[in-house]
């Protein structure tokens, strides 16, 4: 009697849900995308801005103590962390909006899709790709500012670790920059791509100058367009916590998980549009 | 033909040569050219240097795209340079809060963008109260109150708002402002003792003694440190030629003139525990052996001494 129930059971769930064993090869596609796609970024030399990164650092550890008053520990987390967002939104913006065109342009779409692999899935493989690159990219100039905030102390210093949490903040921030990135490589051309996602970098940082308009506006019509776009923009405000971090404060636990909540739900929505537009598109 | 063989091994052509040869030939040129230009270039207009900033605290938070701490940090850096600039063009000591002469209109405006772009950047504030008074008090109480409304926990900033209000002579406001500071949890406990200080004895050496020592102690920026470092020697300065005074009118009143050197009453110094140099001239705080003006009835400052005049 239970063995039955337990064969029944199988068949019922294999009935209902018949993608199951499907799922897992979903995502070993997905994975092997990923790795390719952040394999080709390390061929394009992309990680060489590190090194670039390190030596403003050094350039930043060595000389900014006599120019900046004593103020040596702030400004170099400034800097650090300002540029780690800057290097991170040229790769997300550049190398995002290449992401997709270059197989279009190569043909090598062709060969990828003869395969099966979902265009969902291509476009997720491509940005969990360069969200890897990101990430080792933020995470080696992450590691450069706290070396370098030892450096300047002579010793331990607790800001070292306490930058982490804002350097958490940027990432996420450049992950949204990248889907929107994507988004627009799915149908538009890799200058105007750039171009647009630039634009909503900008417009992402001036969230509350929106929010202030549209309360502030008279006529309903442009109360409601600012409204709209302020929720339809990303809010990248949400993720600016270089100014505090250098201070030495970190971001509360639960503004923390209501960004990353934001991010992912953002994330999942650009993706999802990324994939309704490309799974259209006709490459002949 | 064997340097032709040479470049060849080398896997270098005479191509590459000539392209090597134009890129150095290009740079020394591009530097000669910049010096010659350089040189010629006609003096900045001064009213041009002074030109008020275009983008004010709020315009420039908003413009910064989140990047608003390293734009405060770079208005920083520049309030330090102009001032830098100055003193240096002055070619003379002077003390940091007695810049008055040197025309640092910019210095307001720079300090305020900093502040407004990084609310939580103490050293612009405490840089404000002790260079602007001497330029222009209301800006320098202005900036610092905005400092306290910021960071209403930053018991440093009512230090530095007492200490404007005190050098204005204004020892009620002075006061009231070190009660409200010494409120503040983790605030030191002489906050509240500078309070009854300022309403007994506002003015009194005593006083400014308390307040330089506690800036030294307290101040983040080494300019600030060292101002304060000065100030302590000047008054230490003003006790000690007090003293000297006192010898001298002693002395005076005993022989009926005034001393023609200072080996006259070096043994009258030696007993007050002076520290005199080889010719018997006492030493100020800083090293520098005081001067006898006024044929030998006074006596004042070195002008090579680090001891302020003013």
């Amino acid at each position: 009697m239970s063995r039955k129930r337990t064969v029944k059971t199988v068949a019922a769930t294999r009935l209902e849900n018949p993608e199951s064993p499907t799922r897992a090869a979903a995502w070993r596609r997905i994975a092997a995308i990923a790795r390719n796609a952040f394999r080709e970024a390390v061929r394009d030399r992309v990680l060489y801005n590190l090194v670039l990164f390190v030596l403003l650092l050094i350039v930043g550890a060595i000389f900014l103590g006599e120019l900046s008053g004593g103020q040596e520990r702030k400004v170099i987390v400034d800097l650090g962390l300002s540029a780690m967002l800057l290097f991170g939104v040229f790769i997300s913006i550049f190398v995002g909006v290449g992401l997709v065109y270059k197989e279009i342009e190569r043909r090598t779409v062709y060969a990828i899709f003869s395969k099966p692999i979902g265009r969902g899935e291509f476009l997720l493989g491509k940005y969990l790709g360069l969200c890897l690159t990101l990430f080792v990219n933020v995470v080696v100039m992450g590691a450069g500012v706290s070396l370098a905030l030892v450096y300047v102390r002579r010793g331990w210093d607790p800001l070292a670790l306490r930058i982490w949490p804002a350097i958490l903040l940027i990432y996420v921030e450049l992950m949204i920059l990248t889907g929107v990135a994507l988004l627009f490589s799915s149908f538009s051309s890799p200058a105007l791509s750039a171009l647009l996602t630039f634009f909503l970098f900008l417009i992402g940082h001036f969230s509350a100058d929106l929010k202030n308009l549209a309360t502030s506006m008279g006529s309903t019509g442009a109360r409601w367009l600012f409204g709209a776009l302020y929720y339809l923009l990303p809010n990248l405000a949400n993720y600016s916590y270089i100014t505090p971090a250098a201070h030495g404060q970190t971001p509360d636990a639960t503004n923390v998980l209501a960004a990353l909540l934001y991010a992912v739900i953002y994330i999942s929505m650009i993706l999802a549009s990324a994939t309704l537009i490309f799974s259209r598109r006709n490459f002949k | 033909m064997k340097m032709e063989a040479n470049l060849k091994q080398s896997n270098w052509t005479r191509r590459d040569a000539v392209l090597v040869f134009a890129i150095i030939l290009g740079l020394t040129s591009v530097v000669m050219t910049s010096h010659w230009i350089d040189a010629r270039r006609p003096p900045v207009d001064p009213a041009l240097e002074e030109e008020r900033l275009y983008v004010n605290g709020q315009s420039a938070k908003r413009l910064s795209f989140g990047f608003n701490g390293l734009l405060a940090d770079w208005y920083w850096m520049r309030s330090l340079q102009y001032v830098g600039r100055k003193i240096i063009s002055l070619r003379s000591d002077v003390p940091l809060d007695d810049l008055g002469s040197l025309n640092l209109k910019l210095l307001a405006p720079l300090l305020d963008t900093s502040t407004a772009l990084d609310p939580q950047f103490i050293e612009p504030y405490e840089y404000a109260a002790v260079v602007l008074p001497s330029i222009d008090v209301n800006e320098a109480i202005r900036i610092t109150k905005k400092g306290i409304d910021a960071n209403p926990l930053a018991w440093r900033l009512y230090h530095q708002l007492g200490y404007i209000y005190w050098q204005q002579r204004d020892f009620k406001n002075a006061g009231e402002i070190y009660g409200r500071g010494a409120e503040i949890p983790g605030a030191p406990a002489w906050m509240e003792a500078m309070k009854a200080r300022m309403a007994v004895e506002g003015g009194s050496r005593g006083t400014a003694r308390e307040i330089y020592l506690r800036m030294y102690e307290q101040a983040g920026d080494d300019q600030v440190k060292d101002m304060a470092r000065r100030r302590l020697l000047q008054l230490d300065s003003l006790d000690q030629r007090d003293l000297i005074r006192n010898e001298l009118s002693a002395y005076s009143n005993k022989t009926g003139h005034c001393p023609t050197s200072w080996r006259e009453i070096e043994v009258l110094l030696r007993a007050s525990r002076f520290q005199v140099d080889a010719s018997g001239a006492p030493l100020d705080p800083s090293g520098t052996p005081y001067r006898l003006v006024k044929n030998g009835c006074d006596t004042d400052l070195d002008p090579k001494s680090e001891v302020p005049y003013k």
